[in-house]
């Protein structure tokens, strides 16, 4: 059976990405294109991203989801204490999606054409920074719009920057199977975080993160998925980035807590390396391990033998549930290779590659859920970024 | 509980450990001002990566603010 | 137990907030220097009776080298006023400086200093940061920092202190 109007809600809305534009909006200096400035003061140089993203998954005996995304990405500095930052990405999704679990059959297959566009401005002081900024995506079932403001203060002697943060965005969900209509969500998310220069070859970062989420928070694309109004999380973020005086490579590490109200506990440990060498060549290999807990209603594949499956053993009509892989117990570890070439005087091309598997019995701190198919991922990215 | 503990540890390290060792002079910041030194990574790559992350796992964020809702669920 | 590691903490914090270097005045005694230069030792005290514009600068940064085009143009404007730009290099490898000043041209005297002894001296907060010491060898101006709004200032307090 398959459903071609069904499509699987995970590249439905981009509140990560779109929460990362936000971040690299709210917090100063962000910027990590070549020859951008250091956080304390407006970029010296201007720049333009082109970058292409050629995303593929599947589990054994299907081929899951496709995405190809160009995305555009200006900056551009302002009369010396201005940054105005733009974006634009278009995200072509296709493929096919389990409704439960990670069953083959009944899969449902989908198309669909995602675009984001966002804004943000800071305003740079003496020892602080001011932000705010505007996102937006829609796509036929899903439209989001968002705003973010924020600000940083800093020491004297610039070692040590304290950043806030605060962004609202408001969801409109209009599933294609009409299972609700016009379903709102609203979010909330809060930050604090402290930067600390420990060395001429260290920095620190400490990052509390506070989001709250209320309305339609279900995937209504999923048989039996049904989840609660309203979910609470709560993160902390630990980044260290260590220059190596040897090799003169950089080491940038980084540790993420993750807990929730729907009883989601998840940690997340990431390594890169970049190694610089001559004529411009820059290699960097990365790694990443990542456990979660299953969210308290996700229900196992153990289903009622009068009803089949989707259907749980002891399954109550319209309780809170869920047969969501991503809700599920697992762990799940990434291997990436990027590398980067200056071409020209300010033009830097980079490709990346990365080889993502996520598997129940890697889970840490507890059992993995049991009867899922593991799932791989192959990343690719390509960039050109141009600074004047 | 533990998130708090956390915090305690992650200011004393940044507060202690910044101020027994002697305190980077403006001048010693040249390293600090490398691309890769600065905390965040590039923009377009790690909108992409935690794009990815979030469609695919059921945690999402601790770097940023303001992203709208996660269609991902 | 936890009182103490507070109170502990916050001491840490204390003393890493209030641990700045001492600035240097506007009156004071500009710090008397001797670094190597381009083409023979760099003194300050050969600069006694000029208006000096000490600027203290590295390749690294973005700022210095915005300033640099700006510093030819007053030396060149100046220079028989009695003007004299001394651009002392801050990095630890001499390389990084000359890379810079191949590209980045300086008609003004350059030292190096690159075991910041003068910078401490000075009390230098930010990457620039210019000094502009009198005839006399008095302090008159401290300025951090370069932004294309500041050139105005600057060359309005450096005409005012002409000596001639």
């Amino acid at each position: 059976m398959q459903l071609k109007a069904g499509r699987d809600g995970d590249d439905r809305n981009d509140s990560a990405g779109r929460a990362i534009l936000m971040a690299a909006l709210a917090l100063p200096g962000l910027i990590g294109v070549a020859g951008a400035a250091h956080a304390d003061s407006a970029p010296e140089q201007g720049s333009i991203s082109l970058n292409y993203l050629d995303y593929r998954d599947w589990q054994p005996g299907l081929d899951r989801i496709k995405v190809h995304t160009p995305a555009i990405d200006v900056l551009a500095p302002v009369a010396g204490v201005w940054a105005v930052q733009a974006s634009l990405v278009s995200d072509i999704i296709s493929g096919a999606s389990p409704r439960y679990h990670t069953a083959i059959s009944g899969a449902s297959s989908m198309s669909d054409h995602r675009v984001a566009e966002d804004v943000g401005l800071t305003r740079y002081f003496p020892q602080g920074t001011i932000n705010a900024g505007f996102a937006h995506s829609g796509e036929n079932d899903y439209q989001s719009r968002a705003f973010s403001f924020g600000g940083s203060l800093s020491t004297e002697d610039k070692n040590t920057t304290g950043h806030a943060g605060i962004g609202v965005s408001n969801d409109t969900i209009n599933p294609v199977n009409q299972v609700v209509n016009d379903a709102k969500k609203h979010t909330l998310e809060l930050m604090l975080g402290v930067t600390q220069i420990l060395t001429q070859n260290d920095i620190v970062q400490a990052d509390l993160g506070h989001v709250i989420e209320q309305g339609y928070l279900s995937d209504p694309y999923k048989f039996l998925d049904n989840r609660p109004d309203e979910r609470s999380r709560n993160t902390l973020l630990l980044r260290w980035n260590h220059h190596f005086e040897g090799s003169d490579g950089t080491g940038r590490f980084s540790y993420r807590y993750y807990t929730d109200t729907w009883e989601i506990r998840a940690h997340t440990f990431a390594f890169e390396y970049v190694q610089p060498f001559s004529q411009g060549w820059t290699v960097t290999p990365s790694a990443r391990y990542y456990t979660q807990s299953a969210a308290s209603f996700y229900f196992d594949p153990d289903y009622d033998p009068n009803y089949g499956p989707p259907v749980p053993l002891g399954y109550v009509f319209g309780s809170v549930s869920s047969p969501d892989q991503r809700l599920s117990a697992f762990g799940a570890a990434t291997l990436g290779l990027k590398v980067e070439k200056a071409v020209a005087r300010d033009v830097q091309i980079s490709f990346k590659f990365e080889q993502y598997e996520q598997r129940c019995d890697w889970r840490l701190f507890g059992s993995g859920s049991p009867g899922l198919a593991p799932l791989y991922a192959r990343v690719l990215q390509l960039g050109i970024v141009k600074t004047w | 509980m533990h998130v708090r503990a956390a915090l305690i540890a992650a200011l004393a390290v940044a507060g202690v450990s910044g101020c027994s060792v002697e305190a980077v002079k403006p001048w010693q910041k040249g390293t600090l001002a490398r691309s890769e030194m600065n905390i965040e990574g590039a923009k377009p790559e790690t909108r992409f990566d935690e794009h990815i992350y979030t469609s695919r796992e059921a945690a999402a964020g601790g770097a940023s603010v303001g992203g709208g809702g996660c269609g991902c669920n | 137990m936890k009182a103490i590691v507070w109170r502990q903490i916050a001491a840490a914090w204390f003393a890493c907030l209030s641990g700045i270097a001492s600035a240097l005045d506007a009156g004071n005694q500009a710090p008397s220097f001797d670094i190597a230069g381009r083409g023979g030792d760099v003194k300050l005290a050969d600069y006694r009776g000029k208006l000096v514009y000490v600027d203290f600068w590295a390749s690294w940064c973005g700022p210095c080298k915005r300033s640099f085009p700006w510093m030819n143009q007053l030396q060149a404007r100046f220079g028989q006023q009695g003007l004299q730009v001394v651009a002392v290099n801050l990095d630890a490898k001499r390389q990084d400086a000359d890379q810079f000043l191949s590209t980045t041209p300086a008609e003004f005297v350059v030292g190096f200093n690159p075991n910041a002894t003068v910078a401490l001296a000075y009390g230098v907060k930010g990457m620039p940061s210019s000094v502009l010491v009198g005839p006399d060898g008095r302090v008159l101006f401290v300025h951090a920092g370069f932004l294309d709004s500041d050139k105005a200032r600057l060359e309005e307090e450096i005409s005012r202190n002409l000596p001639k």
